[in-house]
């Protein structure tokens, strides 16, 4: 199901953001690449009515003056949730998105329902990101390029988007914080990590876990850092898996049950 | 060097060739069979008084070729026989079985051995995929996989589930965790140049158990070492293992005559029905992903089945005779591929357990101690 490209006024904001989908709502922040409609995506706007709004300065959007850290992203997210979606729901956050939904759960936990960490940019010890070519980048991001669809986007939207998110990306005091506050997440959590991801260690899914009181740890096998992208067959399958059903999603369902979307 | 005893605990009260798969078992014998199991494990524990390393155990389905169809249960039975010696488990069969039990039953074994567990992670011969309803040409992306999620139980901090493509749990946190730190030594069968490439991406131990021929094994072992430093690792000689069937007697001509009947009745009477098996599942599958793989494997079944004793001396395939001529012949395979590790298989078919517990007794005497510094 399409997704459609929308502007809604939040409190201090104009926010441009994409939304679809019938169902219970679902709030998706976007990695550092930006707001890419997936398959994967489409096929969850089919039971859920999903709202991904695109932080300022990313794709081509105006930036904003008040976003200087990745708290006031979280912030801008829980005011988007009183005034677009006016209820609490469950929050996916992707990579770069994964480090403010961290931050939403922890400064607005009455905002966050159940809350998914798809292979969240948090270092838990520091480590640098890695460097290298185009192509090792692509690597570290994809097991499977084959998977994306042709990007559209211009390269002006692609460079300020890495702009905008070193900008927004945090000192190390912000990030020594956030490691330190995760114990304070209270939403069930689901932490996704690709068993091929190069971008974060996997040390990083695991500091999760051990902080996260209520938490689950799945990982993604042959997916990279983009598991949305590389898997969407078992992303889809983990995130209705895991919205439809809370904590029971670990338990096994018969071929009749019919709770959650067929790959 | 190290030294393996390893054992297929055959079932050898068939005087007619099996060829049928599954071999029907109507007139399987329960108590015939329990002083064969009483017998084998007696053997196997014996292995360690007699200066043996590693003692092996093996899986096989739907056979008399092998009764072990859990090779952890043999492998628990000698834990307590047995106080330094290696239980190498060769192994639980990776692809059709559930991958956590597998990490279970290891952790299990390893924990009670205190630390002597050699994982063995095998793909299986090709019957097995029928013996357990699996499909062949899944064999390899399911044993990667397994292998992956294995390790993982094993290593894991904290409590994970599992998004795969063949497998699919979703909270996992294994008690027992294994003794051995960080992780078992992991043994793989590697005689074919896929299986070479496969083991030394995993850093596991590579073993050739019955040798397909010296030119075929020398390109594993080299397929092997070049993957592993392509991967970032030097394998050393304990990383290779090499095995034969043997026979140590005290004429050449009672070791031979021994053999010879052995392993007919190994060949044509105990494996006719795995034989059928693997002829069936060669027809359409992809089992081996390589044609050229899958070609050797004919080559070297066919040849298995029709050489003499002294072709099977001269090729690597036997070791056989007096311990003076195998010291000669165990030494002449270790300049042929530097290995450093000898797994030897002495119940072959239907020899004696008499004849058997004779060979280990002048191979501990009188092999051993000539062969251990190499």
């Amino acid at each position: 199901m399409h997704l459609n490209r929308i502007e809604i006024k939040v409190k201090s904001e104009t926010l441009t953001c994409y939304v679809g989908g019938e169902g219970p709502p679902m709030l998706f922040l976007h990695s550092s690449g930006g707001a890419r409609l997936t398959p994967a995506l489409e096929r969850l706007a089919e039971k859920y009515r999903i709202y991904m709004p695109i932080i300022p300065g990313f794709d081509g959007t105006r930036s904003s003056e008040r976003l200087r850290t990745m708290l006031d992203v979280a912030d801008l997210a829980a005011e988007f949730v009183d005034t677009a979606i006016k209820s609490p729901c469950d929050v996916i956050g992707q990579s770069f998105g994964g480090r403010s939904a961290a931050w939403l759960a922890i400064r607005h936990p009455g905002v966050v329902q159940l809350l998914i960490l798809a292979a969240a940019s948090i270092r838990p010890n520091g480590e640098e990101r890695p460097s290298g070519s185009p192509e090792d980048a692509r690597l570290r991001l994809f097991a499977h390029p084959e998977n994306l669809p042709p990007e559209t986007r211009p390269a002006e939207w692609l460079a300020q988007n890495r702009a905008v998110s070193l900008r927004l990306r945090g000192s190390p005091a912000e990030d020594a914080e956030l490691l330190g506050r995760l114990k304070e997440i209270r939403a069930l959590t689901l932490i996704l990590y690709g068993t091929k991801d190069g971008e974060i260690p996997p040390s990083s899914a695991q500091f999760l876990k051990s902080q996260i009181l209520k938490s689950m740890l799945i990982y993604v096998y042959d997916a990279a850092h983009a598991i949305d992208s590389d898997q969407p067959d078992h992303f889809v399958r983990l995130v209705d898996g895991f919205f439809s059903l809370g904590e029971t999603f670990i338990v096994a369902r018969g071929k009749e049950h019919t709770a959650t979307l067929p790959s | 060097m190290k030294f393996s005893y390893f054992h297929l605990m055959p079932y050898h009260f068939f005087d007619e060739p099996q060829k049928d798969w599954p071999t029907r078992n109507t007139n399987f014998d329960p108590k015939k069979a329990q002083e064969l199991y009483t017998a084998y494990t007696d053997m196997m524990a014996r292995a360690e008084d007699l200066g043996f390393d590693w003692v092996g155990c093996n899986e096989h389905h739907f056979s008399p070729y092998g009764l072990m169809a859990n090779c952890n249960l043999i492998g628990a039975a000698l834990v307590h026989r047995t106080k330094n010696i290696r239980l190498a488990m060769c192994g639980n069969l990776l692809p059709i079985l559930n991958p956590i039990r597998v990490a279970e039953e290891y952790a299990m074994l390893d924990v009670m051995s205190g630390g002597r567990l050699i994982a063995g992670f095998m793909r299986g011969i090709a019957h097995e995929y029928i013996a357990y309803n699996t499909a062949p040409d899944e064999s390899w992306e399911r044993m990667a996989e397994a292998h992956d999620l294995i390790v993982k139980c094993w290593t894991e901090k904290e409590p994970f589930g599992w998004e795969g493509k063949y497998y699919k749990f979703p909270a996992i946190s294994i008690w027992p965790k294994p003794f051995q730190q960080p992780h078992p030594p992991i043994l793989m069968s590697a005689s074919s140049i896929e299986s070479a490439r496969f083991a030394a991406e995993r850093r596991a131990i590579m073993g050739i158990v019955r040798l397909p021929g010296y030119e075929q094994a020398l390109e594993s072992i080299k397929v092997y070492r070049d993957t592993a430093l392509t991967n970032g690792w030097k394998p050393g000689p304990e990383h290779v293992l090499i095995g034969a069937f043997t026979c140590v007697a005290d004429t050449f001509d009672q070791a031979r005559a021994h053999l010879e009947r052995g392993l007919d009745y190994f060949f044509n009477v105990l494996n006719g029905g795995v034989a059928t098996a693997q002829r069936i599942v060669m027809q359409k599958t992809r089992y081996y992903q390589e044609e050229r793989t899958k070609a050797q494997r004919a080559q070297h079944v066919a040849a298995q089945r029709s050489s003499t004793i002294d072709e099977r001396i001269e090729t690597g395939q036997v070791l056989c005779g007096t311990p003076e001529m195998v010291v000669e012949q165990i030494t002449r395979m270790n300049k042929i591929f530097g290995h450093g590790i000898m797994n030897v298989n002495m119940k072959v078919g239907n020899i004696p357990n008499d004849v058997v517990n004779r060979s280990m007794q002048l191979w501990s005497e009188h092999v051993l101690p000539h062969v251990r510094h190499l």
